[in-house]
């Protein structure tokens, strides 16, 4: 119990640190009254309505990518998986690139093109998976979700040759993973519809233990093997698709943090899923900070920070996973 | 567009640190390229900026390539497109039978440059970042071209203009201060390093971004909100929806919807059209109430 | 418990059905072992009984209720099976290996509660592997793991046993050693239970019944020292057998060419019998 009292506490610090931190050289007492209102509108502003957001949504979709990453490197069963293998990078970034190309404009015009692609890409992959039978064999999901990734990427390369629009080559950087389009709607967006994912996870947690050992075991020890991963592939694609569409890809996070939870946490996903999704927010805050403080004004991708965060860390943990 | 492949570059994050300058054919002291005999009739320009200026000094009959978004001025749009400037397709180039390839001075080109001289052809790397590039720039291709007086007149008038603009450049205290806003998503912003900066300063304001030093740089919103520019001046489309997001509503330019939005190539690179731009920012300005 | 009437199963592609109208079945308190070469059906047959793949043709029944309308998690609380080989994704430790056969009892969210805990630790003691607590199953021998895992079923708290082919890469100690527990669970706990096996001679000493697949079928079906004969043997394995007996059970050696033809005509020169 102790054990989660220190987790939440430090995944606490880290919000706090992320509203405190940033490129406008507020010292703590401003960020205090900007929090409160007392202080003067500018300020308030910076404090409320860009960085607490900012901080919020960093924490949602660091902890969602995080669960994400651990419920697929079970269903597929390989260490490597991350959330964005079933096909979901590919697919966002055509549709993003698509929306520019033809020059959709309204406010939401490319996250929203991001989620359809997002989502169209799943259904391909799962459509290809099917092909081999209603099982969902975890292998020809991973090809599938290459395959489909691969085949977007390409006409997404293709259109950005042939667009009339030169802003097309910018439809990348949007990919390249940002925190800077947070606001009070997209977090309480995102919160609410982040629920219901994230629960459906959370009751999978012991066919998602038993699945570590095999398909068979696990049917034998009670696992609805086709349904469990139905509704993971769906819920997991769902909840990595609209963090893509808020965010960009943004990646290591769904990768590392589970593997480090799993390390120094648990392998029981009962405990491990929570304790990753705190791990994960609690990283993504601080790499997000880091990402808009380090070279003020100027703003590195989050993917930049997370993944040297992430490469060191992971160097560490298989040393002592080799040992 | 020319901001925009700087933004490209920008974006891929790689500085190559050859300089793409060496061993080209650059005039000598009497003014004749290395490597070129004659007066070059046949040029292939792989730099929009270039072509324009091609047109501009009356050299435009001898260009015979230009890259697809070297449209400007009108005429070069019945100049045969060779494609794509950066990393280009040497067939297309070659079919064009060019005595010269000319290019924008960039490390990127590096490899073109290369290719180019493999196969035979000269080429000339010309710098066109700042604005006094462009007077540089004219009296270069003139005498390239075997000294064309209209590069010279063009060249002189220039410098004149340009250095009576420096010179009445008000002091910048209390000016108006201008964010030129690039790219929405990240926002781009235009840097210390860009001749829009100057632009804007000749024009009587100052661009709170200028201290840095690149050309274009990606910053957070915070920053924006933090160095609440006066104005905002979007290069290159009316009023992006995204301004309409609520994150955006954090700047009060945007949320008082102080916006000016400005089209065309005369913004995306130094040209002689760069002095009229000058004066008819200077216009927009004086017309902001703050 | 089990019963499997007129099944039938053919892999989708394949020529020819890989189980052909086997009917047996599997009573509580008994052991049935299943036996025949590779090839003949066995795992197959483990399979449909386990409701892994459903059968062309033929029922089954466990406990009474048609096999189909077996939830997973209802088999699971019923029967315990013990393959193999088994690899797991991440590090496991004993403990949790076994906590993992209190799973079918536990809710969706449930937490184990004291019973689970008495129940993993009856089966760790039980299967004599209570002393490997804390230990990660990589670190254990063959026969170690293999007993973890007949502790795992254990926990189950199973009516039926399933070993399948679980004792094959153990050695000789090792082998009885499981095969013993499993007499001893059966005995004491009255559960039932099925050993798929290769070990024939081990099967005819410690099952109640026998049965041998060939191609499919079952060749023959019943208590060991009836069933168990050298023409049968010899036409199933395609391999000239002798018999000899231990204690009335029939046991089989496989002979060699040279022996062979001096034994052409039916095991007549009388290999020892042992009492």
């Amino acid at each position: 119990m102790s054990r989660w009292l220190l987790l939440l506490g430090a995944s606490a610090a880290t919000l706090v640190l992320g509203v405190l931190v940033g490129p406008s050289g507020l010292d703590v007492a401003s960020v205090l009254s900007g929090v409160l209102g007392t202080a003067e509108p500018s300020t308030v502003t910076i404090v409320r309505d860009l960085r607490l957001p900012r901080v919020l949504l960093a924490f949602l979709v660091g902890g969602s990518l995080g669960v994400t990453g651990a419920a697929l490197q079970a269903l597929v069963r390989n260490p490597l998986a991350d959330p964005y293998l079933l096909g979901l990078s590919g697919g966002a970034g055509l549709g993003a690139v698509a929306a520019i190309a033809l020059r959709v404009s309204f406010a939401w015009a490319i996250p929203l093109a991001a989620l359809v692609g997002a989502l169209a890409a799943v259904m391909l992959v799962y459509r290809l998976a099917l092909v081999a039978g209603a099982g969902l064999d975890a292998r020809v999901l991973l090809l599938g979700g290459v395959v489909v990734g691969a085949f977007a990427a390409s006409v997404m390369g293709a259109i950005m040759a042939v667009a009339p629009a030169p802003e097309v080559r910018n439809a990348l950087l949007w990919l390249l993973g940002s925190f800077g389009r947070a606001s009070w709607p997209a977090v309480t967006l995102f919160a609410v519809y982040a629920i219901i994912p994230l629960a459906v996870v959370y009751r999978l947690a012991r066919p998602l233990d038993l699945l570590t050992l095999g398909e068979e075991p696990a049917e034998f020890l009670g696992a609805d093997l086709v349904r469990t991963r139905r509704t993971l592939y769906v819920a997991a694609s769902l909840l990595t698709a609209v963090a893509v569409a808020l965010s960009g890809l943004i990646g290591f996070v769904g990768l590392i943090v589970p593997h480090a939870a799993r390390f120094a946490w648990s392998r029981l996903h009962q405990a491990l899923l929570p304790a990753t999704f705190l791990l994960g927010g609690s990283l993504m805050v601080l790499a997000d900070a880091a990402a808009r403080t380090a070279f003020a004004p100027l703003e590195l991708p989050v993917g930049v920070v997370t993944a040297l965060i992430g490469v060191p860390v992971f160097v560490v943990m298989i040393r002592r996973w080799a040992t | 567009m020319f901001v925009r492949s700087a933004v490209a570059l920008v974006a891929a994050g790689a500085l190559l640190a050859c300089d793409a300058g060496e061993g080209t054919p650059r005039p000598d002291r009497s003014g004749r390229p290395i490597g070129v005999e004659r007066p070059v009739r046949r040029i292939v320009s792989l730099s929009p900026p270039l072509t324009e200026l091609l047109f501009q000094i009356g050299a435009g009959e001898r260009v015979v390539g230009r890259t697809h978004w070297g449209t400007q001025p009108p005429e070069a749009a019945d100049v045969p497109s060779i494609g794509d400037g950066l990393d280009p397709n040497l067939e297309t180039i070659l079919a064009r039978a060019p005595e010269l390839v000319v290019l924008y001075h960039t490390p990127a080109n590096a490899s073109t440059i290369e290719r180019l001289r493999a196969v035979g052809v000269p080429t000339l790397s010309v710098p066109m970042d700042q604005l006094e590039h462009v007077s540089e720039a004219a009296r270069l291709l003139g005498e390239v071209l075997g000294g064309l007086p209209r590069a010279d007149s063009l060249a002189d008038a220039y410098d004149r203009d340009l250095a009576a603009l420096r010179t009445g450049a008000p002091a910048l205290p209390d000016t108006l201060a201008i964010l030129m806003l690039a790219w929405d998503a990240p926002p781009i912003v235009i840097g210390g390093g860009s001749f829009l900066s100057e632009i804007v300063r000749l024009a009587g304001a100052r661009n709170v971004f200028a201290d840095i030093s690149a050309p274009s740089a990606t910053v957070s919103l915070e920053s924006i909100a933090a160095r609440d520019p006066d104005l905002l001046l979007i290069i290159g489309e009316t009023e992006p929806a995204v301004l309409d997001r609520p994150e955006w509503r954090a700047i009060p330019a945007v949320r008082d919807r102080r916006l000016v939005s400005v089209q065309g190539t005369a913004y995306a690179w130094p040209s002689p059209r760069s002095l009229d731009v000058v004066r008819a920012l200077a216009d927009t300005f004086r017309g902001v109430t703050r | 418990m089990i019963d499997a009437r007129g099944v039938s199963y053919r892999y989708p592609g394949a020529e020819l059905p890989a189980v052909r109208d086997v009917t047996l079945g599997l009573s509580l308190g008994e052991s049935l072992a299943v036996v025949g070469p590779n090839g003949s059906g066995k795992t197959t047959l483990l399979r449909l009984l386990l409701g892994v793949l459903q059968p062309g043709s033929g029922r089954i029944t466990v406990d009474g209720r048609p096999l189909a309308l077996w939830t997973r998690s209802e088999l699971a609380r019923v029967i315990g099976v013990v393959a193999q080989r088994e690899d797991q994704l991440f590090p496991l430790e004993v403990q949790e290996a076994v906590l993992f056969g209190r799973y079918p009892h536990l809710g969706v969210l449930g937490v184990p509660s004291a019973r689970d805990r008495r129940a993993v630790r009856r089966a760790l003691e039980r299967c004599d592997v209570a002393h490997l607590v804390g230990r990660r199953v990589s670190t254990l021998s063959g026969g170690e793991w293999q007993r973890v895992r007949v502790a795992r079923a254990l926990a189950q708290e199973p009516r039926v046993l399933v070993l399948d082919e679980a004792t094959t890469n153990l050695d000789v100690r090792h082998e009885m050693e499981v095969f013993e527990l499993v007499a001893d669970l059966i005995r004491d706990e009255g559960l039932g239970a099925i050993v798929v096996t290769h070990h024939v001679n081990l099967a005819a000493r410690f099952a109640d019944r026998i049965a041998v697949l060939d191609c499919g079928r079952v060749r023959t079906l019943g208590v060991p020292s009836e069933v168990l004969r050298a023409d049968v043997l010899h036409e199933v394995f395609g391999w000239p057998v002798a018999m000899t007996s231990w204690r009335g059970i029939p046991q089989f050696l496989p002979l060699r060419r040279e022996e062979a033809d001096h034994t052409e005509r039916g095991a007549a020169t009388a290999p020892k019998s042992h009492e």
